[in-house]
């Protein structure tokens, strides 16, 4: 059995952690995550604009990679360590990429935002020190028609630029 | 500063008299941190307790009847709540643009319309529901290709097939004319004739279309995508024989329009109708290939230009005919009978014009407004003929366009005339309202470093090249007229709470950013101090839907006069607090002072103290139609240097820049976006994005994001924005629209520098790969 997932009847017992809590769902093998997600776990904020692994919308961490959820089975995330735009900053305090985001005006309609910042988000904990070329490579899975990206990857080099100071002093 | 001229029915507001602190700053957008936090509730991601999930059936070709519907199988299934069809809707019409069409047709004019609806327990069920559904259908022979329907005989109506407001337009030239065409061929030194053609192009928003309706027995609540929330709420309210008073619409959050969600469209009346049956919230959603197949697209072209010169560059003379290809259901409300040719007729002065639009019917998807439905085709023809000509003039492209430079307008969008309609010329020179349009290609060309770029194409080498082009656009500005009348209502109350109401929707533009920002200007007070109640019919005035720049330039009035008006009451209360005379008194961030004296003050807050606790004040503001004279309208220029690969086809954008005329804008943070959404949509335009259908079946290809190739990140060009400004009395600061027209000139700067770099002229969009490959194997020099 893999870890995380046990049967009973049709569906499959899985057990995950979402944004540092640990979750329990009963779950058909064919529901992706990002049902899961929404429809099950009302977080909303993981976003289905294609549903066939093209937009980017969907886009969650996890363990450490930025993945679309709308491809990845709910029962693939059992025992692992799934980060939603939910999980992003602490209380009411955002996350420095959501300041940057808002400051530097990286989102019109916002449809694409929370999958934009968690691949952002993923690219940063791995490279630190992006260039913007590592930027654009990073997001290019993800669309945005409103035309955000210039401001998205200002938005990202300023934060990069901003942990690397605070890291210095 | 000139007199004031502001578009509102009723007294112009006096002048402020003071300088702006909140208009022409770069605030955050309001709805921000909902966005980024993911808290912000799209109507796809809401869910009413004992809701039901809708799923429709689509017919899969182009052209045919419906022999038989048999929903019985489908209706016995366990979960199924409703199943509606043609069979138990006779006669039943939605709407798109005020334009009745059937709910359920019997004879199908475009592939995927909608052949029934289910509302069940679970998505799932319903989608079973969906496959257990058996249609027989007689495939007829569909109208693709406009030019070979324009052939062809009109078809004979079968059934009950419609083509609602098609007579309109159907294969009729509507024609802008002036000036003595023959007489200006043979006073140029240079003609030169050339064919254009635009393909099909979508929306691409990353939002499908979501919707719930709820219905309690008497009231109808819709929580729907879409641009304009009035404009659905009269047209549901139509459909199904509701008083418009019971049925609410909101948009809290709308994840792209763009055009596409211009009105409510027909899942939200089967939403409507299948709660109205059941007694239960319904939720439909489309899928992504629904999106594709179900919603208007842009209309494909074909468009012939002969333009004559002297040899100082003067223009002498134009000859325009445009095909437009309208798909199915075109309306003349939809179908933009005269704007492909409406920029030839007043972008560049030329004194001898005849031009000619003629749209054709066909069994492609329905148009409608697309990011700039027509200007993006009109401006890449036109701007692309002018480079042309200045090759062949030996003049540069930028001092021939200022060669011919027009300070006037000579006809309006709406004014072109169906031929036979008589002899009306065009020859009226009406100024505008403002336009600095020569500052912008100035400015554009001056950032880009345009003295680089030499007249003849660099000859390098290498397989890489370079290249710089230019364009100038003109796109129109508001209208006024219903449907979009555009009113709003400021309230202030006792404890100083301000609420600005306003019945349009925040698209992603920043609207409520920026009508709350006109709103504190005119009172004296932060931008935070306003509250926007907007996207909701309830409370709000009428609101247009925001599409074709508009939202500014028609309800900032309106908005302005609002605010004003409850600023004048407030004063006659501070007035007795300040023992003065309230035409004595001004206000400025959160203060009321005496402008004689500004040391005598109170704060705003305590003025509205001097209310009863139960009072409000209420301003109200109406925008007045747009006058026959001056002309309104948004310029710009963009230019573009580029590197094109000649062996693999591959086109890298170095640099992109945009000089904008929106007058002034309330808020440059957010206008600068607006024209990063606009070059995205022309980049796409000029070189990725294509509609593609089989010639045999006529059904489309690219239904996906995979196969409909927007511009992803690593696509996205450097860009460089420039918002010149200028004065204009008739809008609220000055402000006109910033939207749609920033993408209108992309694509013809492409396309420029790509001759300039290749010294091939691209004709046909999308400028893709093969095309250059193909270009640069034949050894062409001059026309691909």
């Amino acid at each position: 059995m893999k870890s995380g997932v046990s049967s009973s009847g049709s569906k499959r017992h899985v057990v995950l952690t979402v944004n540092g809590k640990k979750v329990e769902a009963d779950v058909d093998d064919r529901m992706t995550l990002a049902e899961l997600l929404r429809e099950e776990l009302d977080l909303t904020g993981t976003k289905v604009g294609c549903n066939r692994g093209e937009c980017g919308s969907c886009t969650i961490i996890i363990d450490g990679m930025a993945v679309y959820s709308c491809t990845t089975l709910a029962v693939e995330a059992a025992g692992k360590e799934v980060v939603t735009i939910e999980g992003l900053g602490s209380g009411k305090e955002l996350h420095p990429l959501q300041k940057a985001f808002i400051e530097h005006d990286a989102l019109q309609c916002g449809y694409c935002t929370p999958g934009m910042i968690l691949s952002v988000k993923a690219l940063l904990e791995r490279n630190p020190l992006p260039t913007e070329l590592d930027i654009r490579t990073a997001i290019d899975g993800n669309l945005c028609r409103c035309g955000s990206v210039p401001n998205i990857l200002e938005a990202t080099l300023e934060v990069s630029r901003k942990m690397a100071e605070k890291k210095r002093s | 500063m000139a007199e004031s001229k502001l578009l509102v029915k009723g007294a112009v507001p006096p002048p402020l008299d003071r300088e702006l602190t909140v208009v022409g700053k770069p605030l955050n957008r309001r709805d921000a941190a909902e966005k980024v936090t993911g808290q912000a509730k799209y109507s796809g991601d809401m869910k009413l307790p004992g809701m039901l999930y809708g799923k429709t059936l689509h017919c899969p070709h182009p052209r045919a009847r419906i022999v038989r519907i048999d929903t019985s199988k489908a209706e016995a299934l366990p979960g199924v709540m409703a199943v509606l069809s043609k069979e138990n809707t006779k006669g039943w019409r939605t709407s798109w643009y005020e334009v009745p069409e059937l709910a359920f047709p019997e004879l199908i004019t475009h592939e995927g319309i909608e052949v029934a609806a289910v509302a069940a327990v679970d998505v799932l069920t319903a989608q079973k529901a969906i496959e257990l559904i058996d249609v027989e259908y007689e495939v007829l022979t569909p109208m693709l290709d406009a030019e070979e329907t324009l052939k062809a005989p009109p078809p004979a109506l079968i059934a009950d097939e419609e083509y609602p407001g098609r007579e309109m337009f159907d294969r009729k030239p509507f024609v802008i004319q002036r000036g003595n065409l023959e007489k200006g061929f043979e006073e140029a030194d240079v003609i030169i004739e050339e064919t254009y053609t635009t393909q099909v192009s979508h929306h691409g928003t990353i939002q499908t279309r979501a919707c719930i309706a709820s219905w309690d027995g008497e009231n109808l609540t819709v929580w729907d995508a879409i641009q304009g929330v009035w404009n659905s709420k009269l047209a549901l309210a139509k459909s199904l024989d509701l008083k418009p008073e019971n049925v609410r619409v909101m948009v809290k959050y709308l994840g792209g329009g763009f055009g596409s969600k211009a009105w409510s469209q027909r899942i939200t009346y089967y939403a409507a109708r299948l709660s109205m049956i059941t007694g239960r919230p319904v939720k439909m959603e489309r899928t992504r290939s629904e999106e594709f197949i179900n919603h208007s697209r842009r209309y494909d072209t074909k468009m012939y230009l002969k333009m004559g010169a002297k040899k100082d560059g003067t223009l002498t003379a134009i000859l325009q005919r445009a095909i437009v290809n309208t798909g199915a259901a075109a309306t003349e409300e939809n179908y933009y009978c005269r704007q492909i040719i409406w920029h030839t007729a007043n972008l560049h002065a030329c004194p001898n014009v005849y031009l000619e639009q003629t749209g054709v019917y066909t069994n492609r998807q329905t148009t409608g407004p697309t990011r700039s439905p027509m200007n993006m085709q009109a401006i890449f023809a036109l701007e692309s003929h002018m480079d042309r000509m200045a090759v062949e003039l030996g003049i540069d492209p930028l001092d021939f366009r200022m060669k011919n430079y027009a300070t006037y307008q000579s006809v309006g969008t709406a004014e072109a005339h169906l031929t036979g309609d008589g002899t009306t010329t065009f020859a009226a020179k009406i100024p505008y309202s403002s336009k600095i349009l020569d500052e912008c290609m100035k400015l554009a060309t001056d950032a880009i470093d345009w003295k680089k770029r030499s007249r003849a194409p660099v000859v390098s080498q290498s397989p890489v090249k370079r290249g710089m082009g230019m364009s100038s656009y003109l796109v129109l500005q508001g209208v006024g007229l219903f449907p979009y009348v555009a009113e709003a209502k400021v309230r202030i109350k006792h404890d100083g709470t301000i609420n600005l109401y306003v019945g349009v929707v925040d698209i992603g533009g920043g609207q409520k950013t920026i009508l709350g920002m006109i709103a504190a200007e005119e009172l004296g007070v932060s931008s935070d101090a306003v509250t926007v109640i907007i996207g909701d019919t309830q409370d709000t005035p009428y609101g247009p839907s925001c599409h074709a720049s508009r939202c500014t330039p028609e309800m900032g009035p309106a908005v302005l006069q609002a605010a004003a008006e409850a600023r004048e009451k407030l004063f006659e209360h501070a007035a007795i607090l300040l023992d003065t005379d309230h035409k004595r008194l001004g206000s400025k961030d959160g203060i009321i002072y005496v402008k004689s004296d500004p040391r005598r003050s109170i704060p705003f807050k305590k003025a509205c103290q001097n209310m009863g606790v139960d009072e409000s004040i209420v301003g109200l503001g109406s925008r007045a139609p747009n006058p026959a004279e001056p002309m309104m309208a948004t310029f710009g220029a963009q230019t573009v240097e580029l590197e094109v690969d000649t062996e693999t086809g591959r086109v890298t954008l170095l640099k992109c820049v945009a000089a904008q005329d929106f007058g002034k804008p309330i808020n440059p943070k957010l206008c600068v976006s607006q024209v990063y959404g606009g070059i995205e949509f022309g980049v796409g335009f000029a070189l990725t994005e294509e509609g593609l259908y089989d010639p045999k079946t006529g059904k489309l290809l690219t239904g996906n994001l995979s196969e409909y190739r927007m511009p992803t990140p690593l696509d996205f060009p450097p860009v460089e924005v420039y918002l010149p400004e200028c004065e204009d009395p008739f809008f609220a600061y000055s402000a006109k629209g910033a939207g749609e027209n920033t993408n209108a000139p992309t694509p013809a700067a492409i396309r420029n520098a790509l001759y300039n770099a290749t010294g091939v002229w691209f004709n046909d969009l999308p400028i893709t790969p093969d095309k250059i490959i193909r270009a640069m194997r034949e050894g062409t020099k001059g026309v691909s």
